[in-house]
């Protein structure tokens, strides 16, 4: 067994301020741009590192890569038109953009949603939810040189996007939660064919956990690196897996239930050091939770029902006033649509709060000093951040 | 450090006998039953309406002409040109297509060099994907815009029989903004319409709650909009593009909504005589009936001195005398022509052109004459004994005017149009106030659902007790010396050959007799003609039994007009949409002699 | 018995006999026509016009056939009788239609010509020998089929205008 004990003597030592001077000009900085096009990076997004030899002194992060300006788009569409745009706010897990936008209209117009739709919009979400912990676990052990691990998370995903492909009608944006329910009825033998990606993709798990957890090189560089204290939960807004991590079981999906979630059974998963071990290893368990929620959706809910409420005629469709605020729990935490109308067929404002707002930028930023080079990607891929949802 | 955490890594290698996962050839892999591809377009089906152009949100949708595809009734004529460098396949264009005509295949490849071939006419421009079956369609009717009319109030039958009440409600505030908003504002109705009204828009301004700009609009297109709204013929509906995987929108309820949510005393503020000078030019007018009034409200509201003889009592023409209360109150009729006469136009009832005054006096004493005299005299079948049949025409006329008329016990009705079910079920309420109760028997040549008369007249008459014998073809009146005593019929084999055309076949084994105290014939009816006398007739030119008129509705004689019924056919929007024909064209000829003179 | 007699019930008549008799029913309805034109009305003397005109034709038809050597030869020819002979030899009479008569007078008269004339040629089509008589024959039998769609087609639309 190795060890690695490097001599900080020489690194500069923060002040009574806790920051660093940094002077460029003393030769004992460098500055390096950690993206936007970097494996370890999640999405277009950049870190702009300062470093003495290979410790992070500090990270300045920088998005702006994938601006569409999509809130602002939104305000010039009407309410159906909106409805394509939102799944792009997140690509990989494009579903609660659907839910969360459809959900909030719905409220806003007083539109009924029958009790089939909501079971497969569920469904759907957590289809994406397994996607997207697919890509992270994917994500992490490719952050740390796992690339075996990131291919069969990706076979598995492409299974999964094969079942969308059937139930939707496209692979990666859906479009298929209308407000006022869903477009489609699930296609025949649908539950068998499921199955058998469920299975699959069990088996990749078993695989990867001893990749993965059983070893001595993703524990020596997981444990106890990216630690974040509990206490700065509150502070900097972190939610779902990052959260859960550090002992916070937090989950929307118990604590306020939506759609069919109060019907179903699962476990909120929590693990205590807080560290990328830990918030991989949630993700994991959770991973799990979700192949058997997928299990117990298709086998609870309803064989037949109408999938579509009755809505207006939406070339011009009118909403009164209001606002509301509709939350859910996505893979990466609390996801949400503040929604407000002013009477108008066209939505005032609409703000999508997604989690990698808070976890990418300023938690990153406090989180990435003093770090080792080499760990700024796992560091990054731990706290599964999606670019696309910080830049709407 | 556990060994086991060393050593389990390597399990991995196990997957080095794994066959590969990957496509070797994704161009061949076919996309899923519902994945949305490449669009495909029925051109049987598509109507042109334009709501995916509309609903596109990314503005990917252009609706263009195409050639082989011409613009009709209901059909624009127009078809989507999907630009592929837009299209986001979000497949709302199909989810809102009022026909189901546009789908998607599941094709989703296509290589090409030439980016303008991805911007073509789907189901025009042929490709290979036009009759994949496979793609996403809709799960079942369209969603998108409501397809269930909206409930329309109306009396019942045991309540309405014995009076002459107007049985239908109207909408309420709330059904009229349910109903107008199913409207996807294609404008194909606008086509259809003979006076071309700006059905869309009015129906906007229900949607705003703005009815007295409605109103206005209203006025701008029709001066009988309160009369439409109860009684068109509403062509407008048979061309709606809600009418496909639905009901058609109810335009006309709707423009009666309008006009019922304005205050009657507010017409006046609304609806003003613009502030124009008098031209000190005069036409006259014959027949106060839609056509007539409309002529004469447009000239008046242009400056010229406007009569308009009526040879009946009131004026109103066949709304008044034809069209019974209870489908158009009078007071609702007098209101609409007091509108009229605030423009200026003085009406003469009881001048019967020809008799109190000739058409020689008209043409000296103004400066151009317009003859709108409908269709008032009933044909007959002529059957024997036909001569002691009533014409249902001018019973109508004798009921409106107050007369007293035989009201046996029973009465056959010979007629599946309008007209016959307006006698049959006036003398059905008669027969209810006289005998307390109703003998009707209505009998036509017609199958029942090739009958001429409104889908909705056919139910309320039967409703309201009358016998429909459909396919009986008269065969004699018959007579006990001067009474009526019945009508005698065939089973009618068919009607119409198989190119659609008249030519009735009978089953002479078949026969009925209908007893009855009363046959009335409502088969038909002609313009009374006598009023232009024997030299006019001959110097006039004639087309087909009707006289001749130009696109202006000129006729060949250049100070005579003719407009409504008696050249267009029996329909009261059309008789209105003749009106500002003639209007214009006698406005343009007197501004022309005015310029002349200066 | 007279001859002629015996021979209407055998059902055996000349060529020559039905030719003149088709003849005289074209030509005296052609007169027919054209002297009423100027008695009715204007607004239905496009009716009468376009009878007087259809008629023209056919009596056209008939004088070219009656210089066709062919059809002399076959004159003296004996041909089955058709059914409808008495109601078709009927309509040689000129009718009574009254002074002034109206457009539903005019077309129920035609309507009863065409309808005779249309079963007299319909039967000659079948029975008359192969030459240019059948085709004659067949040819008017058509013509007659048709002009009788049309003149019902325009009897509904007038006398029962649009339903109303």
């Amino acid at each position: 067994m190795f060890s690695f004990s490097p001599d900080r003597s020489q690194y500069p030592q923060p002040g009574p301020d806790g920051k660093v001077e940094v002077d460029l000009e003393t030769g004992k900085y460098l500055k390096l741009w950690h993206g936007p096009n970097h494996p370890g990076i999640t999405g277009n997004m950049s870190v702009e590192l300062t470093v003495c030899g290979d410790e992070v002194v500090e990270g300045k992060t920088h998005v702006g890569y994938l601006h569409r300006g999509f809130e602002k788009l939104m305000e010039r569409r009407t309410f159906i038109q909106v409805f394509p745009i939102v799944c792009r706010v997140c690509v990989p897990e494009p579903d609660f953009n659907e839910y969360c936008y459809a959900a909030a209209v719905e409220e806003l117009a007083g539109i009924e949603v029958p009790e089939m739709a909501t079971w497969i919009r569920t469904l759907i979400l957590e289809m994406g939810r397994f996607n997207s912990y697919m890509m992270a676990m994917g994500g992490i052990s490719g952050a740390l040189g796992l690339g075996v691990v990131g291919q069969w998370m990706t076979y598995t995903r492409d299974l999964m996007l094969d079942r969308f492909e059937e139930l939707t009608g496209a692979r990666i944006y859906h479009m298929f939660i209308l407000p006022g329910g869903v477009r489609a009825h699930l296609p025949e033998g649908f539950e068998g064919r499921m199955e058998e990606v469920l299975s699959t993709a069990e088996r990749y798990l078993a695989d990867a956990e001893k990749l993965m957890f059983h070893s001595s090189v993703f524990k020596t560089r997981t444990q106890g690196v990216g630690y974040i204290d509990p206490a700065l939960f509150e502070r900097y807004g972190v939610t779902g897996p990052n959260a859960r991590a550090g002992g916070v079981a937090k989950d929307v999906r118990k604590d306020s239930p939506y759609l069919v979630y109060d019907q179903l059974d699962f476990t909120v998963h929590t693990e205590e050091a807080s560290d990328i071990y830990a918030r991989t290893m949630v993700r994991f368990k959770d991973l799990h939770e979700t192949i058997q929620l997928i299990r117990q959706i298709l086998k609870k809910m309803p064989k037949e029902g109408p999938v579509m409420g009755n809505l207006p005629n939406v070339l011009h469709w009118k909403i009164p006033r209001g606002e509301t605020y509709i939350k859910g729990e996505s893979s990466r935490g609390e996801y949400g649509y503040y929604l407000v109308t002013d009477g108008t067929g066209y939505p005032r404002r609409i703000n999508v709060r997604g989690p990698s707002y808070t976890h990418a930028m300023a938690l990153l930023e406090h989180l990435i000093s003093g770090t080792n080079i080499s760990d700024v990607a796992a560091l990054m891929v731990s706290l599964h951040t999606y670019p696309p949802e910080i830049e709407r | 450090m556990s060994l086991r955490d060393v050593l389990s890594p390597f399990t991995a290698w196990k997957h080095v006998i794994n066959d590969p996962v990957t496509i070797k050839d994704p161009f061949s892999r076919e996309a899923s039953d519902r994945y949305r591809g490449f669009h495909q377009n029925d051109m049987d089906k598509c109507i042109g309406c334009g709501s995916c152009e509309e609903i596109c949100q990314n503005a990917a949708i252009d609706m263009v002409p195409v050639e082989g595809q011409n613009a009709g009734p209901g059909d624009s004529g127009l078809r989507p040109m999907i630009d592929y460098g837009r299209c986001c396949w979000c497949a709302l264009c199909v989810d809102v297509c009022m026909t189901g005509s546009l789908t998607m295949s599941n094709e989703y490849t296509w290589v090409d060099s030439d980016p303008d071939a991805f911007r073509f006419v789907p189901g025009v421009d042929a490709k290979s994907w036009d009759l994949e079956p496979k793609g996403y369609q809709r799960e079942d009717e369209r969603r998108l815009t409501g397809t269930v009319r909206a409930p329309m109030g109306e009396t019942c039958p045991e309540d309405r029989i014995g009076n002459f009440d107007e049985i239908v409600d109207g909408f309420t505030a709330e059904q009229a903004i349910i109903e107008a908003d199913r409207c996807v504002e294609c404008g194909l109705c606008v086509a259809t319409c003979p006076a071309h009204m700006d059905i869309p828009d009015y129906i906007s301004k229900v949607r705003d709650g703005d009815y007295e700009g409605g109103l206005q609009l209203l006025y701008e297109t029709n001066p009988f909009s309160q009369a439409c709204g109860r009684i068109c013929t509403h062509k407008c509906e048979t061309t709606c593009a809600a009418m496909h995987e639905g009901d058609a929108i109810a335009i006309r309820w709707l423009k009666r909504s309008i006009t019922d949510s304005v205050p009657r005393e507010r017409y006046f503020d609304l609806i003003q005589k613009p502030d124009v000078p008098e031209t000190g030019q005069s036409v006259a007018i014959i027949g106060a009936g839609p056509a007539g009034l409309t002529t004469a409200y447009d000239l008046a509201r242009k400056g010229h001195q406007v009569v308009v003889f009526e040879a009946l009592d009131k004026p109103g023409g066949m709304m008044r005398y034809g069209i019974p209360e209870y489908r158009l109150p009078y007071h609702v009729l007098d209101h609409e022509i007091s509108v009229i006469e605030s423009m200026g136009v003085e009406i003469r009832c009881n001048m019967r052109v020809g008799q109190e005054i000739s058409m020689d006096q008209l043409k000296t004493a103004y400066d151009a004459v317009v003859l709108s005299i409908g269709l008032h005299q009933g044909r007959s079948t002529r059957v024997p004994g036909s001569e002691k049949a009533e014409a249902a025409i001018d019973l109508l006329r004798r009921i409106t005017a107050g007369e007293e008329v035989p009201v046996p016990e029973q009465v056959a009705v010979i007629g599946g149009g309008n007209v016959a079910m307006d006698i049959a079920r006036s003398m059905a309420r008669l027969q209810k106030i006289k005998h307390g109760k109703v003998g009707v028997t209505v009998t036509a040549l017609e199958e029942l659902d090739r009958f001429l008369a409104d889908k909705e007249e056919i139910e309320e008459a039967l409703e309201e007790g009358c016998d429909i014998f459909p396919a009986r073809g008269p065969q004699e009146i018959l007579v006990d010396g001067d009474t009526v005593t019945g009508l005698r019929t065939w089973k009618v084999d068919a009607i119409f050959d198989a190119e659609g055309r008249f030519a009735p076949k009978y089953d002479e084994d078949d026969e009925m007799v209908h007893p009855a105290g009363m046959v009335v014939e409502a088969i038909g009816q002609m313009a009374d003609i006598s009023l232009l006398g024997a030299e006019l007739t001959e110097q006039l030119e004639w087309n087909r039994g009707r006289i001749m008129i130009d696109a202006d509705g000129q006729t060949s004689e250049p100070w005579l007009w003719a407009a409504g019924d008696a050249v267009s056919g029996p329909d009261v929007i059309h008789a209105v949409a003749d009106g500002h024909r003639v209007a214009v064209s006698i406005s343009r000829m007197l501004t022309a002699k005015r310029e002349a003179l200066q | 018995m007279s001859e002629a007699n015996k021979e209407k019930l055998s059902g055996l008549t000349t060529v020559k006999e039905i030719m003149d008799t088709a003849t005289s029913f074209e030509v005296v309805a052609r007169d027919f026509y054209a002297a009423l034109a100027p008695k009715v009305s204007k607004n239905i003397r496009w009716l009468v016009d376009e009878l007087a005109e259809e008629e023209q034709g056919h009596v056209d038809l008939f004088t070219k056939l009656a210089n066709d050597p062919k059809v002399s030869e076959a004159m003296a020819e004996k041909i089955q009788r058709p059914v409808a002979d008495g109601k078709f030899s009927d309509c040689v009479q000129v009718p009574d239609l009254g002074e002034n008569p109206d457009d539903q007078t005019v077309l129920q008269y035609a309507l009863m010509r065409e309808t005779a004339a249309m079963e007299q040629y319909t039967e000659l089509a079948t029975t008359a020998p192969e030459g240019p008589l059948k085709e004659a024959f067949t040819f008017l039998a058509n013509e007659e089929a048709e002009h009788k769609e049309e003149l019902e087609k325009i009897y509904y639309e007038i006398v029962h205008s649009g339903g109303v």
